[in-house]
């Protein structure tokens, strides 16, 4: 080891350069899709092959118990759809559905959070009981509510029975099928908004009450001019998501009404199902299904502009 | 607390602290009402189900139920189960759970690394596949999810459920492992592919330890999703005993051989497990959800 | 042992270019600064030398290899990072070991789970102990051999990562602003345990700053780096004494050097109506300064300040008077009349003297600045070169200016 040499002038007569032996520099091209490989080839297969055949399902005639062995019969399906009340009357069922438990379900879990974001005696407690729906596996829900909304014997009925209204059947009338199923759903899912408009309620700097407070502001003006600019980011993306959850959300309502009574309950999603596995018609079923995706990728497209223009007014 | 501010005076009173953020919202007995509301809407059905489970037979039809559980049937709440082949079907639950899990999060973190730190071609494709994917519902999915499969031989069996799970848990976990990724810094990664680490052994060795809560929080939003998954389930497994529970339970819906307390005993106890899991991550499992949903 | 070649590095990200043509020779053993501004692509330079960033264009040689397509540990180099980027879930000694206990995975080691494994066992290995314990003592971090690095200060942290740097005995060192995040007293002390680490060690190092002071004691060859272009490659001493150019001259020094305008009248140059004496070498007097002048630079120690008004200098007004206590920094306005560009040059209206003890002179007090004879440099004024002939004792490797 020789100490620091002075700077000198570089050797006159130098070896030829050679390349340094590596592999390092191919494993760098190829590396990234080894590992993203995986799970886009599984997706390709258990997704995108499975969207394809349902639209090539979709002009098939295809019965259930031969699921590969379908005859084409073109836009049959489609045509039938579209000129049955039936498929309107699915979609409307889908729309009010969708509309109602997103709408119940921002609302109250918003004002829950309002509610909960405060130190006092119990909260903690309040928080996990009025969390805790969003755990109850979602068959467990429907036996709970199922018995609940039951006819002869549930406790719904035995309430309103002691406030003078006569038994309902909650699940079998038209009139009252659907806000079952809503208020179910609704049930079950508003606590995630809650929990995450209340998160994004504590990253409110208390500086800012402060400033607004000393500005002499209620609380009204308070509310409107410090939390909910704050929230509303959160509110929105939650509302989103609530919205998708909510077009493709089968198991409440096969559960608890299968897409009754009369067909009031009857979504899109549990239309396909019917179609499929109860009338055994797999073309019919898929082509409900192919008119669904082109809802939620309405949706899906929705989200996307909303999310640039956010974007766009962040920057 | 009144709403309105009372004129400034020249000596106050101490004033009084500052209280957390949106405290002013509400005027005190209209928000202990509304609180007390909210805890009955979302408590009264879970302890309905407890009421339930703990009944006696005789009040379930024809006469009213009691409004407190019979705690003396606890002492034959193995009686109440064994009517019921929960057992069975949990076991089959945490096989279907479990599996999904493991296999979900190796994807994950192998894909969510790739897009957390690598720039390649097409890597805006994989982005949105993932993204989108996610959109998918799983009822229009689940007929040529049941064709594919049935040509394939996968039906009846937990296998090809697990592989139908994953499809559908692994996009969330995926966003979920990036964005935990994506908060690591950079140099921690070079200073092990200076000290010799090829990339593998850079996230198994690095990586992964740091990352470890957000792999906890996708492996438990996960097994959530294994343990409710019902349609998927319905669908392919026709075979009571491979039955998951959710699918069991779902049997009872509607049918009365089985009496009501016997049911909801197992469905608090398939509830149970959820309700744990849930309690102890809590905080992750939404802060992780919503990261993946989010971020596209 | 390598001697480092950099032939024509060129870097851009996107539309921006970082690095321009650079170019250098470092023997085995040097301690070479790059120094620069923040976005003077220093950093990148440094990290191109690692194999960590590939360069758009140009040759990284170790000795006759070029490595432009190796990985960082073929390179066989370490790096010290300015954020330490230490192991936050190992122990100190664990961090220390890492590199070694990775030497000894074969192939199938780094499955993973297995690596996990593996790390361990050769991480506790008695030969890696052995050395661990030899490099945490020389870096006195013995007693937190078992902490984590959350639980050491950043000065701790620094050492942990110099030694995870040193244990692989590695064929050059390169660390990036690795006292940046430290503060002024630990730094100072830190300065003094690399200097000690490249004695002993004998290796090339490589270190990024933007402290002039941490090159100025440490380095032995220095490179100064603005915007991706190279303004001057020499010793310290050369640096502080004849800087390239008047970048140079305005970056090293505090204050920096003075620079003022000068005409020149009879080939010497002129500076307010005081003629100093012309510098040694071609270019002053030469037709091409006739029209605009020189650049006069003259470091503040080389200034003295006296408010007896029949010495021969520069007239002005105290403005500034910082006592440093074993110096004294006063800050003069040159009278307007004499029109020095000083704001132009400076962007500082202000002549800067050093003047060693304590001074009793007042703001506002009417003064004159007299230059100490033989001590100015002289640049272009068009191209801010300096005039005198590149050094009797500058690096023969280094690229000469305007390259």
């Amino acid at each position: 080891m020789s100490l620091r040499t002075s700077i000198s002038p570089p050797a006159v007569a130098q070896p030829p350069i050679q390349d340094a032996p590596s592999r390092h520099h191919m494993w760098q091209k190829i590396s990234p899709y080894i590992y993203v490989g995986p799970a886009v080839i599984y997706l390709i297969i258990f997704m995108i092959i499975p969207v394809v055949q349902g639209i090539q399902l979709s002009f098939t005639k295809t019965p259930l118990v031969r699921p590969d062995g379908g005859t084409g019969v073109g836009l049959e399906n489609y045509a039938k759809l579209l000129g049955s009340p039936q498929f309107y009357n699915s979609l409307g069922a889908t729309v009010l559905y969708t509309a109602a438990t997103v709408l119940f379900a921002v609302v109250i879990g918003t004002g829950s959070a309002l509610l909960l974001n405060r130190a006092f005696k119990g909260r903690t407690v309040m928080r996990a009981i009025i969390t805790f729906p969003w755990a109850v596996p979602t068959v467990a829900t429907a036996l709970i509510f199922g018995w609940i909304f039951n006819r002869s014997d549930g406790v719904l009925n035995e309430v309103v029975g002691v406030m003078g209204i006569g038994q309902q059947g909650w699940l079998v009338d038209p009139k009252f099928g659907m806000a079952a199923v809503v208020l179910t759903s609704v049930w079950k899912v508003m606590p995630l908004v809650m929990l995450v408009v209340l998160a994004s309620l504590q990253s409110i700097p208390t500086e800012l009450y402060e400033a607004t407070r000393m500005d002499g502001a209620g609380a009204l003006e308070t509310f409107r001019a410090v939390t909910w600019p704050h929230i509303a980011p959160t509110v929105r993306v939650v509302t989103l998501l609530m919205t998708i959850w909510s077009i493709r959300r089968f198991e409440i309502i096969y559960l608890l009404t299968g897409g009754g009574p009369v067909d009031s309950t009857n979504t899109l999603v549990v239309n396909v199902y019917r179609q499929a596995f109860s009338n055994q018609e797999l073309g019919r079923a898929a082509a409900i299904g192919a008119l669904g995706l082109v809802l939620s990728l309405l949706v899906t497209v929705v989200y996307f502009i909303m999310e640039r223009r956010t974007a766009a007014k962040e920057a | 607390m009144s709403t309105k501010e009372a004129p400034p005076v020249l000596h106050a009173p101490a004033r009084r602290r500052l209280k957390a953020p949106g405290q002013r919202n509400f005027s005190k007995p209209v928000r202990l009402l509304l609180l007390a509301a909210l805890v009955l809407f979302s408590g009264f059905p879970l302890y309905w189900m407890l009421n339930t489970a703990l009944s006696v037979d005789s009040e379930l039809y024809g006469q009213a139920q009691g409004w407190w559980p019979h705690w003396e049937r606890l002492a034959d709440f193995g009686e109440l189960i064994g009517t019921v082949p929960i057992f069975k079907w949990l076991t089959n639950s945490v096989v279907i759970a479990g599996g999904t899990t493991l296999l979900s999060l190796v994807f994950a973190v192998l894909a969510g690394y790739a897009l957390s730190r690598f720039k390649f071609y097409g890597k805006g494709a994989a982005g949105f596949l993932l993204f989108a994917t996610q959109m998918l519902p799983e009822a229009l999915l689940v007929v040529p999810i049941y064709a594919l499969f049935a040509s394939l031989g996968l039906l009846n069996g937990m296998g090809g459920l697990i592989l139908a799970n994953v499809a559908f848990t692994m996009p969330v976990s995926v966003w979920i492992i990036k964005g935990a990724i994506d908060a690591i810094p950079y140099e921690i990664e070079e200073a092990a592919s200076v000290d010799g680490c090829p990339r593998v052994t850079i996230l198994s060795l690095v990586l992964t330890p740091l990352i470890l809560p957000s792999v906890a929080a996708a492996a438990v939003i996960n097994f959530f999703d294994g343990w409710n998954e019902f349609l998927l389930a319905k669908t392919f497994i026709a075979e009571r005993d491979l039955w998951p529970a959710s699918v069991g339970l779902a049997s009872f819906v509607g049918q009365y051989l089985t009496s009501l307390n016997s049911v909801m005993a197992a469905a608090l106890l398939f509830t149970l497990p959820a309700l744990i899991f849930f309690l102890l991550v809590q905080r992750r499992i939404v802060s992780g959800l919503t990261a993946g949903s989010v971020k596209g | 042992m390598a001697k480092l070649s950099l032939r024509n590095i060129s870097k851009r990200f996107g539309d921006t270019k970082v690095i321009h043509d650079f170019s250098a020779e470092v023997d085995n053993g040097e301690f070479l600064v790059l120094l620069g501004a923040s976005g003077s692509g220093k950093s990148t330079l440094l990290r191109i030398i690692a194999g960590l960033t590939d360069a758009t264009a140009g040759d990284v040689i170790f000795d006759n290899l070029r490595v432009n397509r190796q990985s960082p540990r073929e390179r066989d180099v370490a790096f010290v990072f300015q954020s330490y980027a230490l192991y936050p879930h190992l122990t100190v000694r664990e961090n220390i070991a890492f590199p070694l206990a990775l030497d000894k995975f074969k192939g199938w080691h780094h499955i993973p789970g297995i690596s996990t494994i593996a790390r361990r066992v050769f991480g506790s290995s008695k030969d890696i102990a052995k050395q661990v314990s030899g490099v945490s003592a020389m870096l006195e971090l013995d007693q937190y051999a078992d902490r984590k690095p959350g639980g050491l200060s950043g000065g701790q942290r620094q050492r942990v990562a110099l030694a995870r740097a040193l244990i692989r005995n590695p064929s050059m060192f390169l660390l990036d602003e690795p006292l940046s995040n430290l503060d002024a007293k630990l730094r100072a002390e830190l300065r003094g345990e690399i200097v000690r680490l490249h004695r002993l060690t004998g290796k090339t190092f490589v270190y990024v700053t933007h402290d002039q002071v941490e090159a100025m004691t440490m380095a032995t060859q220095i490179v100064i780096l603005h915007n991706g272009v190279v303004q001057q490659h020499a010793t310290p001493q050369e640096i502080y004494t004849r800087p390239a150019n008047t970048y140079v001259a305005r970056f090293i020094g505090s204050p920096p050097m003075n620079l003022m305008a000068a005409a020149v009248v009879d080939g010497q140059p002129v500076v307010g109506g005081l003629t100093l004496a012309a510098p040694d070498g071609p270019g002053v007097g030469q037709p091409r300064l006739g029209d605009g002048g020189v650049t006069v630079g003259v470091r503040p120690e080389h200034l003295s300040v006296t408010v007896d008004g029949g010495r021969q200098g520069l007239p002005g007004t105290v403005r500034r008077i910082e006592d440093l206590g074993a110096d004294t920094l006063i800050g003069v306005q040159p009278d307007p009349a004499l029109d020095l560009k000083t704001w132009e040059l400076n962007r500082d209206e202000l002549i800067w003297i050093r003047q060693a003890g304590q001074s009793r002179l007042m703001a506002g007090d009417a003064c004159t600045v007299v230059p100490e004879p033989g001590k100015a440099s002289y640049f272009d004024s068009t191209t801010g070169e300096n005039l005198a002939p590149a050094g009797r004792n500058s690096d023969a490797g280094a690229v000469p200016l305007g390259a």
